[in-house]
């Protein structure tokens, strides 16, 4: 709605079908009919985190925390390596009489480091995996979209899809109760 | 509504079983002590044992009491509502103060045993000790043990009945009153439970100070009371109990607690242990050095492994905390564990680290008393509360 | 659904939990009353001249730096015995103040509190720029703060690593673990209301700056399945981190032997203490801001009291760690140990001390009473006497401490010249220079996140009804729900 029309410059090609909802309780139930419908290239955007999304739309847990886990491992190692060969193997200094290495005073930035390195996993795996920043989508061509980020919810059935039928699913989409469907096209 | 409570809500009390639960623990509990209390009278290690293992014992079930007592004032300061079908089996735990009031007693008789600064004549040579006598004599530490008791009695009591009452009138009222009530219990709580704790560990060693000890022991409670309340969520469902009232998502919240105050006790153990090991002032340096002598040492290490490491590790996956069956079993381990953390806190004053048959008999003559008690309170009300406002919140409760 | 508007929503009662959002609650009206205050063409006056304050102020910082930077730090009256002053001071003062930052935005995020929806993103802003002003006094009190660089482990041509025992090395990983950390975290919670702030741009270069800061945001239910994974992640390692920053911070004194500065309860006192002072900081800018942007609705009285509760909370276990160190004190039976202590209450630093016990230990005492908790001028006057009272403990515990250690000839008076006083005024400049910097060009509440506890987000009804969104009404379905042991694992 912010950019006002968009001005076709080769012929626009179909990317897919875009219906939407206002209603958290519409939107779910369309994603689980999309599903059992057997769609498969199709996606939910909704402005908030929806509880039940994942599971309408069966989505298999990320990984992301196994990977963050083992992040944090290697922080740790990091730590314990890092201060042990430099104060006890490379540059040996004896200090207020305390040993060249001992566990007690290296564990705050082993804890850090080990913080550091989760953090660092999980943020920038969540951006790899989210594929981000992707500052194109096809999506953003339909004007109606920007809602999606307000109080809108979409369901997106690419055009791509085996089961896509440029006027089937229309009318499947606007059986489950869309307050109205748009093409997406691409230039 | 009521037919999703009728569904859902056990209304039943551990009754008969609860009755003959409490009539064994007792007589069991009974025994070991007059078994361990006959062998005082006749052998002398035993003798020499006795009230150390006793003390021991003692801070153990203490620590039960207050823990779950901590439990109870904090869901009503908060106003929690998920908690509401666990806090039952808790205010059972937490009204046991009477109980250990009296199990106390035999903890008089052996203070010259046990604490070095009742004897006048080794005070009178000593001036650190001399300087601590107006807090460290006789009267006044029997005084506040008084007030400790007199209090925590006060608290736990208290809770149990206005909550058992509402299982009858239903009266918002009650909860209002707990919810009115639990911050400045919360208040006098912290206070009683540090000096109970500088009372009755840290003066073992008079000379020696430790500004976080009292949090120390509290951190150690906290954690054994939410592994006995698992514990006893999953005992009491195996047999029958409250099998659609305590969900998964009540054992996840449990044992996320539990996981947290894991890494806490860690946490204040450490700042403890590297404060003093880096300052390295003779006067604080010594108690640690008799913790890492003897054996003691081994037991140090059993602590890092067995309360923070493994149990960290354990603990860490969401799908352990979700699973009862397999909680439990982490959570049996740390209530020994917070066992084994007061014995190492008390016995290196007592010598080598061989632990004796007294401190197993002590350990499960005092546990088997004070799990009568509870049993006993069980076996009359129902074992999760029947009329909270909070009830269907807590039922239907969802880790989102 | 919309809940009828009541003004106060601070009442307790049973059974009932009060809405967290006044007025229209709908998912449009939220994004609009928030959205706003960034897109309009002018900021109001108000802002145009506070903001001019505070960028002098931030001049005047400068202007000390440079000023300290040439001549040395002979400027500052730091002198043996007491080699730290307002520096440090300055910098437990600033580190603390981010605490409550993560404690909203994580701790309390870890357990379900809610309403911490509506003031998390304002926290988490703060939390971040307190923590570059308390970066800067570590950095400019070495002396020679152009070799800075030295402290981190990098290899070079002296073939020499920094000492890992020295608990200054420890506040340097700490320190800048939690600035990258909580400003990942600040930013991904960011990422959804950037993408709102861009598709309601205006002007081209609005849709292309948020564009570029959204990062392409869409709202793919892949994405918020995975965002929802990694901000929990983030809360869960934020909250130990927290708890290990001021505990690091604390390390700085209670590793030494100095009597009033070893003392083993320093960690979780330092923490429980900058949680304090956090959320009087949290206070004191949200009530004038709440008022002047007119959020009385999204940040509601119930907010005010939860965060007075937790005022007089904090304030409590910090009078409680005054009270077991004076204790102690006295029961070690160390004559330096007494000393220190009863030259902290009758010495010459005593009116500090008096100032530190009777704002952070007396002034939250009020919070006991609900009218002081819930009248929005009380709560801010009582949390500006808590910012003064927690500046004042930290010049407390730094300087009366080195101003007289074992040795009487050793002893010494310190007192801060005109350049650390401007310091310090400069920072606080600089604070509110960012501050209000956020405030013009980032959404200040967490949009998304306050749309999903309003009943709109559905959470109140079904099997998927959040902790805290009871309203009351019982849901339907239960039989796919019902629990016991042989209950379906999700």
């Amino acid at each position: 709605m912010s950019n006002g029309e968009l001005r076709v410059v080769s012929p626009p090609e179909l990317w897919g079908l875009a219906a939407e909802f206002s209603t958290v309780d519409a939107f779910l139930a369309a994603v689980a009919a999309c599903r059992k419908a057997g769609y498969v290239r199709f996606d939910a955007h909704a402005p908030i985190p929806v509880h039940g999304l994942d599971e309408a739309m069966d989505i298999r847990p990320s990984r992301l925390p196994k990977l963050v886990f083992l992040g944090g491992l290697a922080g740790c190692a990091l730590g314990l390596l890092l201060q042990w060969w430099t104060n006890a193997v490379d540059y040996p200094f004896r200090i207020s009489g305390k040993p060249l290495f001992a566990l007690p005073p290296a564990i705050p930035v082993v804890f850090e480091l080990t913080v550091l390195f989760s953090a660092l996993t999980a943020v920038l795996g969540l951006l790899v995996a989210n594929r981000q920043p992707e500052l194109y989508h096809p999506l953003f061509e339909l004007p109606a979209f920007a809602r999606g980020s307000d109080d809108r919810f979409f369901v997106v059935v690419e055009a791509k899809d085996p089961r896509f039928d440029r006027h089937g699913t229309e009318e499947f989409l606007k059986s489950l109760g869309a307050e109205s469907v748009f093409p997406v096209e691409v230039r | 509504m009521t037919a999703l409570v009728e569904l859902m809500l056990d209304r039943r009390s551990l009754g008969e079983v609860g009755s003959k639960l409490a009539r064994a623990a007792a007589f069991f509990g009974f025994a070991c002590v007059a078994f361990a209390s006959v062998g005082a009278w006749l052998w002398e290690p035993w003798r020499q044992r006795f009230f150390p293992a006793y003390l021991t014992a003692f801070a153990w079930v203490l620590s039960l009491t207050l823990g779950t007592l901590f439990f109870v004032v904090l869901q009503h300061l908060v106003r929690a509502g998920w908690s509401v079908v666990i806090r039952r089996l808790a205010e059972f735990f937490a009204a046991q103060a009477p109980l250990l009031a009296v199990l106390a007693l035999p903890l008089l008789l052996g203070l010259h045993d046990l604490y070095h600064w009742t004897h006048p004549e080794v005070v009178a040579e000593d001036p650190v000790l001399l300087g601590k006598k107006p807090y460290l004599n006789v009267p006044f530490f029997l005084l506040r043990l008084a007030f400790y008791f007199l209090f925590w009695s006060w608290a736990g009591r208290f809770y149990y009945r206005a909550s058992v009452a509402q299982d009858e009138s239903g009266d918002v009222g009650l909860t209002e009153r707990m919810q009115k009530r639990a911050a400045p219990a919360m208040l006098v709580y912290a206070l009683t439970v540090t000096f109970a704790a500088f009372d009755l560990l840290m003066s073992l060693d008079p000379h020696w100070y430790s500004t976080i000890f009292g949090v120390y022991y509290f951190a150690g409670a906290v954690v054994a009371a939410f592994a006995l309340l698992i514990s006893a969520g999953v005992l009491v469902q195996r047999a029958g109990y409250l099998r659609r009232t305590i969900t998964r998502e009540h054992y996840h919240d449990l044992g996320k607690l539990l996981f947290a105050f894991v890494v806490f006790w860690a946490y204040i153990a450490f700042s403890q242990f590297m404060l003093i090991w880096y300052g390295n002032i003779p006067e604080e340096t010594s108690w640690i050095l008799r913790r890492t002598a003897d054996g003691y040492g081994v037991i140090g290490l059993v602590l890092l492994f067995g309360h923070f490491i493994v149990p960290f590790a354990v603990l860490l996956p969401r799908s352990i905390k979700r699973s009862p069956g397999t909680l439990l079993y982490p959570a049996l381990w740390l209530l020994l564990m917070h066992y084994v953390d007061l014995y190492w806190l008390v016995m290196p004053e007592f010598g080598a680290a061989t632990p004796h048959l007294v401190d197993i008999v002590l350990f499960f003559g005092l546990g088997a008393l004070w799990l009568s008690g509870a049993a006993r309170l069980a076996s009359r009300h129902a074992l999760a509360p029947q009329k909270d406002p909070r009830l269907v919140e807590s039922l239907t409760f969802e880790n989102a | 659904m919309s809940q009828p508007a009541i003004w106060d929503n601070s009442h307790d009662q049973p059974g009932h939990r009060a809405p967290l959002v006044l007025g229209d609650d709908s998912f449009g009206a939220i994004t609009q009353r928030v959205a706003t205050i960034v897109e309009k063409p002018k900021p109001p006056r108000w802002w145009t001249v506070t903001f001019s304050i505070s960028l002098a102020f931030t001049v005047v910082l400068l202007a000390m730096l440079a000023y300290l930077f040439t001549v040395g730090v002979g400027v500052w009256g730091l002198n043996v015995p007491v080699a730290w002053g307002f520096d440090i001071t300055n910098f437990v003062f600033w580190v603390g103040i981010g605490h409550a930052g993560t404690l909203i935005s994580a701790i309390l995020f870890l357990f379900r509190q809610k309403w911490r929806t509506s003031i998390n993103r304002f926290a988490e802003g703060m939390t971040i720029f307190a923590v570059i002003c308390a970066g800067i006094f570590p950095a400019i009190h070495t002396g020679r703060p152009w070799f800075d660089y030295w402290l981190f482990p990098y290899p070079n041509q002296m073939q020499m690593w920094p000492n890992f025992r020295s608990p200054l090395m420890w506040d340097v990983f700490a320190v800048s673990t939690y600035f990258t950390v909580s400003l990942m975290f600040w930013y991904v919670g960011m990422l959804p209301d950037l993408a709102t702030l861009r598709d309601r741009a205006q002007t081209k270069l609005r849709q292309l700056v948020y564009g570029i800061l959204a990062l392409g945001w869409r709202g793919s239910a892949r994405h918020w399945h995975r965002y929802e994974r990694v901000y929990l992640l983030l809360a869960a390692l934020a909250t130990p981190l927290v708890l290990s920053v001021h505990s690091v911070v604390s390390f700085d004194f209670a590793v030494s032997q100095l009597p009033g500065w070893h003392a083993t309860i320093f960690p979780p006192y330092f923490v429980a203490g900058a949680i304090f002072s956090g959320f009087a900081m949290v206070l004191t800018l949200l009530i004038p801001i709440r008022k002047a942007f007119h959020l009385e609705e999204l940040v509601t009285t119930r907010h005010l009291d939860n965060m007075a509760k937790i005022l007089l909370a904090t304030g409590l276990m910090v009078g409680y760690a005054y009270g077991i160190e004076f204790f102690t004190a006295w029961y070690s039976g160390n004559h330096f140990e007494a000393f220190t202590f009863y030259n902290r209450a009758l010495g010459p630093y005593s009116w500090a001390y008096w100032i530190m016990v009777f704002c952070n230990v007396v002034v939250p005492q009020m919070f006991w009473f609900k009218k002081a908790r819930t009248t929005p001028w009380i709560l801010l006057v009582g949390s500006l006497f808590v910012n003064v009272g927690m500046w004042f403990e930290r010049f407390v515990i730094v300087v009366t401490s080195l101003s007289r250690d074992f040795l009487p000839g050793n002893w010494g008076i310190y007192k801060p010249t005109w350049v650390e006083l401007l310091t310090l005024a400069g920072s606080f400049g600089l604070f509110l220079t960012l501050f209000l910097l956020f405030l013009r060009f980032l959404p200040m509440v967490a949009m998304a996140e306050v749309k999903s506890v309003v009943p709109q987000a559905g959470l109140e009804r079904g099997p998927h009804r959040g902790h805290g969104q009871y309203w009351g009404e019982i849901p339907h379905q239960h039989e796919e729900i019902l629990g016991g042991e042989g209950r379906e694992q999700r």
